[in-house]
């Protein structure tokens, strides 16, 4: 008989040093913060149905007048331009400081509160990434306050009257790109290219060959 | 080295490198657990001797439960493990004609050359006719061809198949194994009682 | 039999019910939240309408751009050589093709950066790399590059400098200002090489 027979107490042995190596793992595995809440289907889902997604400048008269106090409005901004002039009541966050324990902790007991918590930044755009970011990572009560500080600065003493005012909107083609850009002369200046382009598709990702 | 080579953390050749002391360790485990005697292996189907199951089960077992945990705790990207192709009916085939060969012969392709190295003669013959057997094979392929590549499934694993989590399949396998442990165990004692001479 | 086998039994069947209570790592490759966020923060990914101009006048071939609207405001009006992702097909296959291949810079654009930013913000999540936002979008297009503003007369020497690119840019992209009001469009018939199915290397026993 083979000694690896003869011998069960050399492959507990090993067994055990198995059993050592699934617990270092447990011990050393990092547990993230934040886990995605949303599927990458609902993330999509979310930015077309944008219902729940903004707050409107208009509103910012009720959370200031402090009729509406389940807001809470956090400043993105860095410190300096937080110093220089904020929306008043807003709290600051710097952007870089968002993934701290404390912050996420903070965001977290708004949401089990039912708070609704209003980003803003200088425009909308910079504090669009964040906004999708904490929508992605289950924080279904937060909004992206639109036209950002720029707007408000310029409309802070008549917020309420700009609820028929749409020039804050995003996404809307703002010229009648098709007269503007285009001319007969762009269909001939275009035939040079109208050779076929070709653009290379990714590859799919190899995987290890092996065998036994 | 599955996903160390192909995420390019280790030159091609150093992977042939790697490949070889691999190949020694596999060799020298196959000769420790006694896969070098035809005794051993033919043993199994007469029900006298199942270290060959209770060996290949074990590994099976420990490296499933293994890569799921490693896959768990983020050190192994499973989606990288390479998957061997499935070709439903000529693997079938090919497994029956493999476990009648391991009757008969007494060894499969691997162990056979383990036993080489301890010098058994009766490895060596079988070493020869597995290079005969892939020779004539090579040969009549053309006409084996359309069976041969017939109902491909891609490189797909029994989760990719059923659906069922992979932890199910994992846990199912190794009850049956070590189910398979004990029972085997048992059916040797009887079958070893029968036996008046025995020796490896 | 021996005490032994009773442990190694033990042993293995505790570490395989325990594998019923791991959750398996999603299929599809994703990016860290934390590492996600950090991306987002960065402000590298936008490039500016005069960027793409430049780019698209020198023919520059490592550069795609991507329409991330929908179909219909596609078929209307985009820039030169653009193809169309709108946000669903993102993540599908089909539509991931055109993205994280090596040597290729992908731009995407909309109507403002806004839509573009937040198909950038999935793609990344994604394990995209290399890809850039148009800042100002289409809108910005029109304003900089279509309609460029002349720089008041104290301006920096670099803002004319800028103003006269524009208006060259202008001359190459609409055909020195002729108005037509004629139907046009700027699209070429765009060929794609077809990805080919990855060949595996066999293996054995």
């Amino acid at each position: 008989m083979h000694v690896h027979e003869l011998n069960p107490k050399k492959t507990l042995w090993v067994l055990i040093l198995f059993l050592i190596v699934i617990i270092i793992g447990f011990f050393t595995m990092k547990r993230p913060l934040l886990k995605y809440q949303l599927s990458l289907k609902q993330s999509t889902k979310i930015l077309k149905d944008t219902s729940n997604n903004y707050f409107y400048p208009y509103q910012l008269a009720n959370v200031l007048d402090h009729k509406n106090k389940n807001v809470v409005i956090i400043d993105l901004r860095n410190k300096y331009a937080y110093g220089l002039g904020h929306i008043p009541g807003a709290k600051s966050i710097p952007s870089f400081n968002l993934t701290q324990k404390g912050n996420v902790k903070l965001l977290k007991s708004y949401k089990k509160n039912g708070i609704t918590v209003v980003l803003y930044a200088d425009n909308q755009l910079d504090a669009d990434g964040p906004w999708l970011f904490f929508r992605q990572v289950g924080f279904c009560n937060i909004k992206i306050l639109l036209g950002g500080y720029d707007y408000y600065e310029a409309h802070k003493n008549n917020l309420a009257q700009t609820k028929t005012d749409g020039s804050y909107l995003k996404g809307i083609p703002r010229f009648n790109y098709a007269k503007v850009a285009c001319s007969k002369t762009v269909t001939a200046a275009s035939k040079k290219a109208k050779k076929p382009v070709v653009f290379h598709r990714r590859k799919k990702v190899a995987v290890a060959a092996g065998g036994c | 080295m599955g996903p160390i080579a192909i995420n390019g953390l280790i030159s091609a050749n150093l992977n042939l490198v790697i490949a070889v002391f691999l190949g020694m360790g596999f060799g020298f485990v196959l000769e420790a657990s006694g896969f070098s005697s035809a005794r051993n292996i033919a043993g199994a189907f007469y029900g006298y001797n199942f270290v060959v199951v209770r060996v290949f089960f074990t590994a099976v077992i420990v490296t499933m439960v293994g890569l799921l945990y490693l896959s768990y705790f983020g050190w192994l990207n499973l989606s990288q493990i390479f998957i061997l192709p499935t070709y439903l009916p000529s693997m079938i085939t090919g497994s029956v004609i493999m476990g009648l060969g391991m009757i008969i012969g007494g060894f499969c392709p691997g162990t056979s050359f383990a036993a080489v190295a301890i010098g058994k003669i009766d490895a060596l013959f079988f070493a020869i006719g597995l290079y005969i057997g892939i020779f004539i094979f090579a040969e009549v392929f053309p006409f084996l061809e359309k069976f041969y590549l017939s109902g491909y499934l891609g490189h797909i694993t029994l989760t990719d198949l059923t659906g069922i989590k992979a932890g199910w399949w994992a846990f199912g396998f190794t009850v049956i194994a070590l189910v398979a442990f004990w029972v085997t165990a048992s059916i040797e004692k009887k079958v070893r009682k029968k036996i008046k001479e025995y020796k490896f | 039999m021996n005490r032994n086998y009773y442990f190694l039994t033990a042993i293995m069947f505790v570490l395989a019910l325990g594998t019923l209570f791991i959750s398996e790592r999603v299929v599809s490759p994703q990016i860290s939240p934390d590492e996600l966020l950090w991306d987002v923060l960065q402000p590298t990914r936008f490039v500016t309408t005069d960027q793409i101009a430049k780019r698209l006048i020198e023919k520059d071939p490592s550069l795609l751009l991507v329409d991330v609207r929908p179909a219909a405001e596609y078929n209307k009006f985009t820039l030169p050589n653009a193809v169309n992702v709108p946000l669903d097909s993102l993540i599908t296959p089909a539509g991931q093709e055109y993205f994280g291949n090596p040597g290729t810079k992908v731009v995407l654009f909309s109507n403002d950066a806004i839509l573009a930013n937040q198909a950038w913000v999935l793609l990344r999540r994604m394990a995209f790399k290399d890809n850039y936002v148009m800042k100002g979008g289409l809108n910005g297009w029109i304003k900089t590059i279509i309609q460029p503003e002349r720089p008041p007369q104290t301006a920096p020497e670099t803002a004319f400098e800028r103003y006269d690119f524009r208006k060259a840019a202008r001359l190459y992209f609409t055909g020195a200002g002729v108005v037509n009001s004629g139907k046009s469009s700027s699209k070429t018939k765009v060929v794609f090489k077809r990805r080919k199915k990855a060949a595996v290397a066999a293996g054995g026993c």
